[in-house]
């Protein structure tokens, strides 16, 4: 499994658009892929999920790839997160 | 084929007019932001043909260019270099649009956030403090009780500690800390500080001073200050700001807060404050001039100036003109009848608003704010009324000043000082001039202010609400696949996926859907589902319906700036709801306000699991 945290810079934070696109740079892989913020979770698959998360600007999260193709799934969305968030 | 981004950067910065021309550049998930000098010196047809730009638009005074994801970020790190500009934060892009509004509008702006939020508290107290006052002057007997001591002391409290009230409500607003906000109020009336109206009974050389540096600063509170007050939580915004930004974060805590208060604080003592006393005092001085000048016309000159100097704080010390004019041999006070012309005059403009507005809040405010004001306490309506409009308080100078001239004309006044509107009648000589007055200024002022004051689109806007139950509802399928048919949820023309102003929506990264320019500003259940998401900022919802269908409604394109402001959803997330059930009201006219498009984005999130996706 592989881990890791990102701090939300977009002041809007994740609201529907953008959090269509990260669905978008996800749903292809197989691995699950699970966002936390604190205690709560979502599939990252799930636009719906993902938008009721709330998750701020200044919002810690921690996501969680695992799967058979987990190194090329975090890597695809690091970057999606670098470059949009 | 890849696209050159130094090139594509290189384009657009040649077609914005020269670098003199670009006040900040920004970029988000998709779009380069753009804040510009001057929109007639770009060739906006010449950017839009650049190629990688995929569409341009102007909204809240930004230029914005579509540049698309993941392509953005280089381009604009390359338009950094190109043009010698430092990256900004999208907030400050956003400040520096905002900055182009005039800069009067902008401060009245800031005045009424800061006020409007406080009222409540006020209102209640200046009506309570009208009353008991009065009462107080009319049953000698009565100002002896306890009841009276309790209940003047109640009633004063928001207002001698106004100042406080006041440094919260603008820290909220200028994005500092609220407590060292409320610490800096406290700090500008802190009992060890003389009483600001105390002064005015007070000889300059008896106030004590402080000698600090090269300064030599009066120990005089700032009760009753509005301004400097604002002023200098402005300043201790920016102040703690620039600290954070700067300070290492291990110290952060620690040095942020007190460098913060330690630095506002003595320059509120050491300029602010003497800025303000000394024009109070040539302000006193100019006005014992001015009342002086004869046929009244002194009178209407005062009577005009006078709610001017309250908005200012600078009326602390008329009563040494009161009392200077009763001191004389069978002296009378004639300077309360201009300051109730004045006041009664900002009643009457307040009262105009709170019977022509339609928007129930703002009459909500307007009207017990007028009371108040009819009582001699004017803070609540100039403040939270009429200056927020400014018309309403021009028309109250108006009013004023014809009233004061009328005063003076007639020689009437008061045998003694400390109230002025209603419970003026128990100190006036002359009951039946004072009706005229009070007739005069506070008609002037209903009657221009009624006739002037046009509510604004957005005022009224929220007023629509309490009709939208008579709204057709909308019947039309707009998407339909294997899973089942959606209705649309809002009544309008519908627009093709393609044609949405947004490149994220238009592509169907979200999913297939259409577009719909609302007609009004309600939307309803397309099925019977439950409710999956409700964004933070009110202006999406998501519902799950029949056969798992995931339906994403998205008020307008960029709303989520707007952070709910326009926005009432009346539904929250696990809710069931029914097909036909009102969801959520927006208010169209805020949204254009705000420059964004209203298109209702309606987007089957998971069309990808079913067959035969039909739209339109």
């Amino acid at each position: 499994m592989k881990e890791f945290n990102y701090t939300i810079n977009d002041p809007n934070g994740i609201h529907a658009r953008p959090a269509g696109v990260l669905v978008k740079e996800v749903k292809g892989f197989e691995s699950a892929i699970t966002v936390w913020k604190g205690d709560a979770s979502c599939d990252m698959k799930k636009l719906m999920k993902l938008m009721g998360m709330g998750i701020k600007q200044g919002d810690t999260i921690t996501i969680k790839v695992e799967g058979p193709d987990e190194d090329a799934a975090a890597e695809a969305v690091k970057k999606a997160f670098e470059e949009n968030f | 084929m890849a696209l050159d981004y130094h090139k594509c950067a290189e384009e657009i910065y040649s077609h914005l007019g020269g670098k003199e021309n670009i006040i900040s550049a920004a970029h988000c998930a998709t779009r380069l932001r753009l804040v510009i000098a001057d929109n007639s010196k770009i060739d906006a047809k010449a950017l839009e043909e650049v190629e990688g730009v995929k569409g341009m638009f102007n909204s809240n005074g930004q230029l914005q260019l579509i540049i698309g994801t993941g392509t953005v970020n280089k381009v604009y790190d390359e338009f950094l270099a190109i043009t010698g500009l430092t990256a900004a934060s999208k907030e400050e892009v956003k400040a520096a649009a905002a900055a182009k509004q005039p800069l009067p509008k902008r401060m009245l702006k800031s005045l009424g956030d800061v006020f409007v939020p406080i009222l409540p508290a006020i209102v209640a107290s200046g009506l309570l403090m009208g009353v008991v006052e009065a009462l107080g002057k009319a049953i000698p007997n009565f100002a002896e009780t306890d009841w009276y001591a309790f209940l003047d002391m109640i009633s004063n409290t928001a207002f001698a500690y106004l100042p406080v009230l006041v440094a919260i409500s603008a820290a909220r607003v200028f994005g500092g800390n609220l407590f060292l906000g409320a610490v800096v109020g406290l700090a500008m009336i802190h009992s060890n500080l003389i009483n600001a109206w105390a002064v005015s009974g007070m000889d300059a050389a008896e106030i004590p001073r402080w000698h600090l540096l090269f300064f030599n600063v009066k120990t005089v509170g700032y009760q009753g200050h509005v301004i400097p007050v604002v002023i200098a939580v402005w300043f201790m915004c920016m102040v703690e700001k620039w600290l954070h930004k700067h300070v290492p974060e291990v110290i952060d805590l620690f040095v942020t807060p007190i460098t913060t208060v330690f630095i506002t604080t003595f320059l509120t003592f050491t300029i602010i404050g003497p800025i303000f006393s000394t024009a109070e005092s040539y302000i006193l001085t100019f006005a014992q001039w001015l009342i002086t000048v004869g046929f009244g016309v002194g009178s209407l000159l005062m009577g005009g100036l006078y709610p001017v100097t309250v908005v200012m704080g600078l009326h602390h010390m008329y009563n040494v003109i009161e009392a200077g004019m009763l001191a004389g041999d069978g002296g009378i006070n004639t300077w309360m009848p201009i300051a109730t012309a004045a006041n009664f005059a900002q009643f009457g403009a307040c009262l105009a608003v709170g019977i022509k507005t339609k928007n129930a809040k703002t009459r909500s405010v307007a009207i017990p704010s007028a009371l108040s004001a009819a009582l001699g306490i004017t803070e609540p309506a100039i403040f939270g009324v009429n200056l927020r409009y400014m018309k309403p308080f021009v028309c109250g100078i108006i009013g004023g000043a014809i009233g004061a001239m009328v005063s003076a004309w007639m020689h009437i006044g008061a045998s003694a000082y400390g109230v002025t509107g209603i419970p003026g009648y128990l100190t006036i000589n002359d009951p039946l001039k004072y009706t005229i007055i009070l007739l005069i200024s506070g008609g002037v002022a209903f009657i221009l202010t009624t006739i002037v004051y046009k509510e604004e689109e957005k005022d009224a806007g929220a007023s629509k609400k309490e009709e939208t139950a008579d709204l057709p509802k909308p019947e039309n399928v707009v998407i339909s696949c294997s899973a089942g048919e959606i209705v649309a949820p809002v009544v309008g023309k519908v627009v093709a996926q393609a044609d949405i102003p947004d490149e994220t929506f238009a592509a169907g990264v979200l999913g297939e859907g259409v577009g719909i320019e609302p007609e009004y500003g309600v939307v309803y259940a397309p099925y019977d589902g439950v409710i999956s998401s409700v964004a933070e900022s009110k202006h999406a919802i998501g519902i799950t319906g029949p056969n798992d269908m995931e339906l994403l409604i998205h008020v307008g394109v960029d709303t989520v700036s707007m952070n709910g402001d326009g926005f009432n959803c009346l539904v929250s997330e696990d809710e069931e709801v029914k097909k036909g059930q009102k969801l959520m009201e927006f208010d169209k006219a805020k949204i254009a306000a705000a420059g964004h498009p209203d298109v209702v984005v309606v987007l089957l999130t998971n069309s990808d699991d079913y067959e035969d996706v039909k739209l339109g």
